[in-house]
Formats: structure tokens, C-alpha cells, sequence
């Protein structure tokens, strides 16, 4: 038997009540005597409590808006520990008792399943829906992207006409039709739409010195739209997307900021897969057309020490030229390859570049 | 007079909330939520609630906030089926081709669900609070809400926004003027005009002073929230009043932005806790009600579909 002072609240009005508490630990209840002597017994089965700060609250299931409050340390230990053996106390408030070293262990775990769930599951969600998703809808979306922003453009119809020749003259293989078309522009800049369109500025053909170089370049987004790589970076961040907002959407927004950052950067690492895996089927291409696989290394550098500070789109969004050039030129040192000088591509790249 | 001075009643708001306690709330919600794929969430959310209730006390008595995870959890799969219903009838609007209909009605029903999810979230909300075990309550009707609210939005609309000062005025103030405490009732009476002009002026100062005046704006919004609302009963009043300066906001919001960016946001449960403790230590209680003598006058209300319709909505509504 332990006894306190508490107060007790009626659920009727607000005036607190100084009542004597019994805990009776062999009959396993709340004993205590309001005005009115009327006597109140509370099966510890029948209760439910809240312990917050130095404050315990204690309601009966059957009636939640009567409620004793109690600040005695030592009886609160009593009665937690009689709940405990009887095994009242819940898994959650054991959960929450468990310290500081706990939440931080736990907090770890999380960040890990969520890091795991994020560099294993989302790409394979993506590289499944890629397929699911079908090719009209590539087009439909490179179709709309060209008439809103590429139509307007001051696009030169001759050049244009000499890079498709250029083009033709060289397997690519692709798998649906390729269109090429040349913007005037001061930019340094070329990028391919999922649907096959890919667009040239002259100011990234002006840098150019050598017919190797644009077969290059067209070797590397014609790469891009043969593994619809546009296609699956969209499937990607929105899996991405869904993912961090579900399971981040329970704490905070600024975690879900923070989830936004990490995903930013999963995406970078992602699309430098690409533009590796671009860089390397252009290098083949070119070899296979026994056009000088230098020439991809050769645009790489100019654009390098032309071009200090903007980083043109279509070497992505990371400066690792370096590390690029290089992987290029051990893929060129294991493969054997022959260059065949070819003097109408030599003239369709004077007309593109004039 | 000296009968009114004799009966001023002592007041003190104040909040107890750590945050540490509340990190470990936090992360263990975390980790439920996370394993079983987010059906944890309504519990986790109850825990919260439980948590920052229970940690506000007014004279050393501390609210409490008795919703439940199952109450939530029920509420949640009822706001889901709507939303999924007006998603729904959107997309075979757009099956059929007939999308600018379906659009118009995909609008409209997000409009009037905000009034109804309103309505629903203060009904759930204070009834579930409860101190000293009085229950709050809110009484206002649901129909009138969802009219006015409407006539609101027209106004808002037609004068290109000029009017949502004085939208946001006569919500706050059919809101809480609906709410009480036991028979203790709620009382604002902020004013569109008034509201306008502050908002008018701090937002140009903030504009004009790079940022630097939105701390006394800060200031004089939550002055304007606190300062227009007391407690009525039988005549009897508690009127509230901010002591928050800029100086105070100033203080708050940075070294708040400072935990977030330096913790990489884990230290959002101190900023929680930092932000209550901060809020209940600036707002003063004056009058003469006696705290010892409120009255049991509202009814359970255990309905929690409103609550989560609000959720789904991301609208947070203070107190």
C-alpha cells in the first residue's frame, strides 16, 4: 500500500479536489474517497494513464473526463512498476523510454532502409515502368516540347539540311527515326528529345574543328535516344518523388526538403550513368563508321578550355569532364580501329559549320 | 472599481515540452510509420497531438488531447475515398473527353471541401482537448460555414484578392467565436480593415527593409491574432495579450533556422518545442473568471474524418 495526495477533477466542473490516493498493489487498484464520501475503486485493468514531465494522469476507461493528477515521484515509480508486472505498460511506452542512444540507432536504421529502399528498389521501379510506358508517349512528349520551345528558334534551314545528310551517312543504330535541326544561337549547346529530335546550337558547332568531332557529338544523343535515357530519368524522379513524400511525409516539411536534396543528388550520380553510357556508344559508333574515335575527345577538350565557366547542358550537369575524357580514351586503347578519311563528310561538316 | 480590482484572478500559460522527449516521439513514429508502410501514420500523429497538448498547461494544469490513432485512422480511410472519388470522377471526365467540365467540378469540390474540412478538424480537435477534465468544443454550423465561406471566396475573387484580409478575419472570427471551454466561451474581434492595413504595411516595410521588418510584422500579426481574443463568462472576461517583440521573433526565428540547417533538420523536435514554449511565455491572461469554477457542457465527438480531410489538404490550423 502507498499513499499521496492528489487532486482530482470530476469531469463535471473544473474545481480541484485534494484527495488521499491508495495504491493497493494486492488487489492490484486505485483507492481514493471524494467529497461526498463517495468512495472510488479503479481496477488497474480499467485505466488508462499519461505520463508527461513530472505529471501523472489517470482516467478510467468508462469515464476519460475525470481524471487524477499526481506528482509524487515515488508513487508514480510505484504504480509504474505494479503496471508493469502486470504487464500494463504498453510496447510503445517502453518504445519511448528507451534514450537518447536508442533514437539515434533507430533514426540510423531508418536512414538506412530508406537509402537502401531508394539506390535499389526506385531504379528497378523505374527501368520496369520505362517499359510498360509506350514509345507514342516518348514521341508525344518530344513532339510538344519541339513545337513550344525549339519551333520559335531561328533555325537554319541549310545547316539543318546538311547535318540530316551528315547524319544519314552513318549508322547510328537507331531504332526510330532521327530529325536534326540547327539553331542559330550564340549558345554552347545540343540536347536530344525522346522522340528522336535532336538540336544542334552553333554556337557548341562553331567550337568545332573537325568533321570526327560532330559525329562525336551526334554519336552521343542519338545514344541518348536509342536507351530513351529521357524517358527513364522522368520515371525515376518520380518514383524518387513518390518515394521521399511517403516516407517522409510524417515528420516534416523540412525533412522532406532535405529528402528533395538527396534525391537531387541520387539523380546527378544517375544521369552521369547516362551520359557515360552515351559517351561510350558514341565512341563505338564512330569507330564502327571508322570515323577517329579521338574526335569525341577532342570536342570534350575544346569544350573545356573554350568554355571555363558555362558548362554546356549536354555534357550534363557535372563538371567531370576530366574523368570523362579519360574513360574515352582507355575504351579507344582497348579496341582496334581503323579511320577511313571520308571527304563528303568532310564537305556536308564545311556546309553545317560555314 | 475597487470590487474589480479585489477580483482579478492570476493567470499563467506555460508550455513543458522538451525536446528531446519530443525527438524520441518523433523517431519512434518515424520508425513505426516506415515499417508498416505508412498505416502507422494516424496513431503517430495522435502520439504527437497527445504529446504537445499534454505539455501546454494554464496555471500548472495541463491539457490533454484524448484522440486516438483508431478515430484518426477511421477519419483517414474516410477522406481517402473522397478524395480518391473526386480524383476519380476527374480522370473518367477526362476518359470521356469532356475535361473542362470535369475540371470545374474537380475545383469547385476542393473548394467546398475546405469549409466542411474546417468545420470537421475544429469539431474533432477541441472537443478531443480537454483540461482539468473540461472539454472544449466548438458549436459552429456547418451549413452557415460552408455559405459564408463561399460568399467569401466570390468576394475574394471578384476584388483580385483585395478582400482575403477580410476573408481571413470573418473566418478566424466565426471560428473561434464558436469555440469554449467547458461554459467558458471564446470571443475575436479582429477586423478586416485593420488587417488590411498591416498587411499592406509590413509586407512593403519587409519589401523596402530587404526582409529585416518582417520580424516586427511577425510581431504585430501574432499581437493582432492574441491581443483581439478573450474568454466570456456570465459577464465575467479573461482578456489575452501578447508581449512578443521583434526582438523576441528576431531571436526565435533565427536561432530556429539555425538548428534546422546545422542538425540537417533532425532538430526539428527542439524548434517544435522552442516555438510552443515561446508562444505560451508571451501571451498574458488578464480578467476575472474563476478558473476553479468552469462547468462539463460539451459532448464527445469522436469523429475524425474532417481532421484528415484537412491533412490531405495541408492546411494547418493554429490552436
Amino acid at each position: 500500500m502507498s499513499r499521496t495526495s492528489a487532486i482530482y477533477f470530476d469531469g463535471i466542473s473544473s474545481t480541484p479536489q485534494k484527495i488521499e490516493l491508495i495504491l493497493d498493489e494486492q488487489q492490484a487498484e486505485l483507492v481514493f474517497v471524494t467529497a461526498g464520501i463517495n468512495s472510488h475503486k479503479w481496477d488497474i485493468e480499467e485505466i488508462s494513464f499519461e505520463h508527461i514531465g513530472d505529471t501523472l494522469e489517470i482516467r478510467h476507461i468508462m469515464n476519460t473526463s475525470s481524471v487524477v493528477k499526481v506528482k509524487d515521484v515515488d508513487f508514480i515509480s510505484g504504480f509504474l512498476s505494479l503496471l508493469n508486472k502486470n504487464g500494463h505498460v504498453g510496447w510503445y511506452y517502453r518504445l519511448l523510454h528507451l534514450g537518447m542512444k536508442a533514437y539515434i540507432g533507430m533514426a540510423l536504421i531508418i536512414l538506412g532502409l530508406i537509402v537502401g529502399g531508394y539506390l535499389v528498389v526506385i531504379p528497378w521501379v523505374a527501368e520496369k515502368a520505362v517499359l510498360i510506358i509506350p514509345l507514342s508517349y516518348d514521341m508525344s512528349i518530344g513532339n510538344t516540347f519541339y513545337n513550344e520551345y525549339v519551333y520559335q528558334n531561328d533555325i537554319d534551314s541549310d545547316k539543318t539540311e546538311a547535318l540530316n545528310l551528315f547524319a544519314d551517312k552513318l549508322n547510328l543504330n537507331n531504332t526510330g527515326e532521327l530529325h536534326f535541326t540547327v539553331v542559330n544561337s550564340s549558345t554552347v549547346n545540343a540536347f536530344a528529345l525522346p522522340n528522336g529530335d535532336i538540336i544542334v546550337y552553333t554556337g557548341l558547332i562553331d567550337l568545332m574543328k573537325d568533321y570526327d568531332e560532330l559525329a562525336g557529338l551526334i554519336g552521343h544523343e542519338v545514344s541518348h535516344v536509342n536507351n530513351r535515357h529521357s524517358m527513364k530519368m522522368l520515371c525515376r524522379n518520380l518514383a524518387g518523388y513518390i518515394f521521399i513524400s511517403a516516407v517522409l511525409s510524417d515528420v516534416n516539411g523540412i525533412m522532406a526538403i532535405i529528402g528533395d536534396n538527396v534525391h537531387n543528388l541520387q539523380s546527378l550520380s544517375f544521369s552521369r550513368q547516362f551520359e557515360q553510357q552515351a559517351d561510350k556508344e558514341g565512341t563505338e559508333m564512330m569507330i564502327q563508321n571508322h570515323i577517329n574515335p579521338k574526335g569525341m575527345t577532342d570536342l570534350f577538350k575544346r569544350l573545356q578550355t573554350d568554355e571555363k565557366v558555362i558548362i554546356p547542358a549536354f555534357i550534363s550537369s557535372h563538371p567531370i569532364t576530366t574523368d570523362r575524357i579519360e574513360t574515352i580514351n582507355k575504351l579507344i586503347q582497348q579496341k582496334t580501329y581503323r579511320n577511313i578519311y571520308k571527304p563528303e563528310l568532310e564537305k556536308l561538316f564545311r556546309r553545317v559549320k560555314n | 472599481m475597487e470590487n474589480e480590482i479585489s477580483d482579478l484572478k492570476d493567470y499563467k500559460l506555460s508550455f513543458h515540452g522538451e525536446g528531446k522527449t519530443f525527438f524520441g516521439i518523433i523517431i519512434v513514429n518515424w520508425l513505426l510509420t516506415v515499417i508498416t508502410l505508412g498505416f502507422y501514420y494516424p496513431w503517430a500523429k495522435a502520439k504527437q497531438l497527445q504529446y504537445m497538448y499534454g505539455s501546454a498547461a494554464l496555471n500548472d494544469d495541463r491539457f490533454a488531447f484524448h484522440g486516438t490513432g483508431k478515430e484518426m485512422f477511421k477519419g483517414y480511410i474516410k477522406a481517402l475515398v473522397i478524395f480518391g472519388l473526386i480524383y476519380g470522377i476527374l480522370l473518367l471526365a477526362i476518359y470521356f473527353d469532356y475535361l473542362y467540365a470535369g475540371l470545374i467540378f474537380f475545383y469547385f469540390a476542393f473548394i467546398a471541401i475546405l469549409p466542411i474540412a474546417i468545420h470537421g478538424s475544429y469539431r474533432y480537435r477541441f472537443s478531443r482537448t480537454s483540461w482539468r477534465g473540461i472539454r472544449f468544443g466548438y458549436r459552429g454550423e456547418r451549413n452557415e460555414l460552408f455559405v459564408n465561406f463561399f460568399k467569401w471566396i466570390f468576394f475574394t475573387v471578384i476584388t483580385l484578392g483585395f478582400y482575403s484580409s477580410w476573408m481571413e478575419m470573418n473566418l478566424r472570427k466565426y471560428l473561434l467565436s464558436n469555440v469554449r471551454g467547458g461554459d467558458v466561451e471564446f470571443k475575436y474581434v479582429g477586423k478586416g480593415s485593420d488587417y488590411f492595413i498591416m498587411n499592406l504595411v509590413g509586407g512593403l516595410l519587409s519589401m523596402i527593409t530587404l526582409g529585416i521588418y518582417s520580424f516586427w510584422y511577425y510581431k504585430n500579426l501574432f499581437a493582432y491574432y492574441v491581443d483581439n481574443l478573450s474568454l466570456q463568462k456570465n459577464g465575467k472576461e479573461i482578456q489575452m495579450k501578447s508581449t512578443a517583440t521583434g526582438g523576441d521573433f528576431f531571436k526565435l526565428i533565427i536561432l530556429n533556422l539555425l538548428i534546422i540547417v546545422f542538425t540537417l533538420g533532425l532538430g526539428y523536435a527542439w524548434v517544435a518545442t522552442r516555438t510552443m514554449n515561446f508562444v505560451f511565455s508571451k501571451i498574458q491572461m488578464e480578467g476575472d473568471i474563476d478558473l476553479d469554477t468552469i462547468n462539463q457542457t460539451e459532448a464527445d465527438y469522436t469523429d475524425a474524418t474532417g481532421e484528415d480531410m484537412s491533412d490531405f489538404l495541408n492546411i494547418d490550423l493554429v490552436m
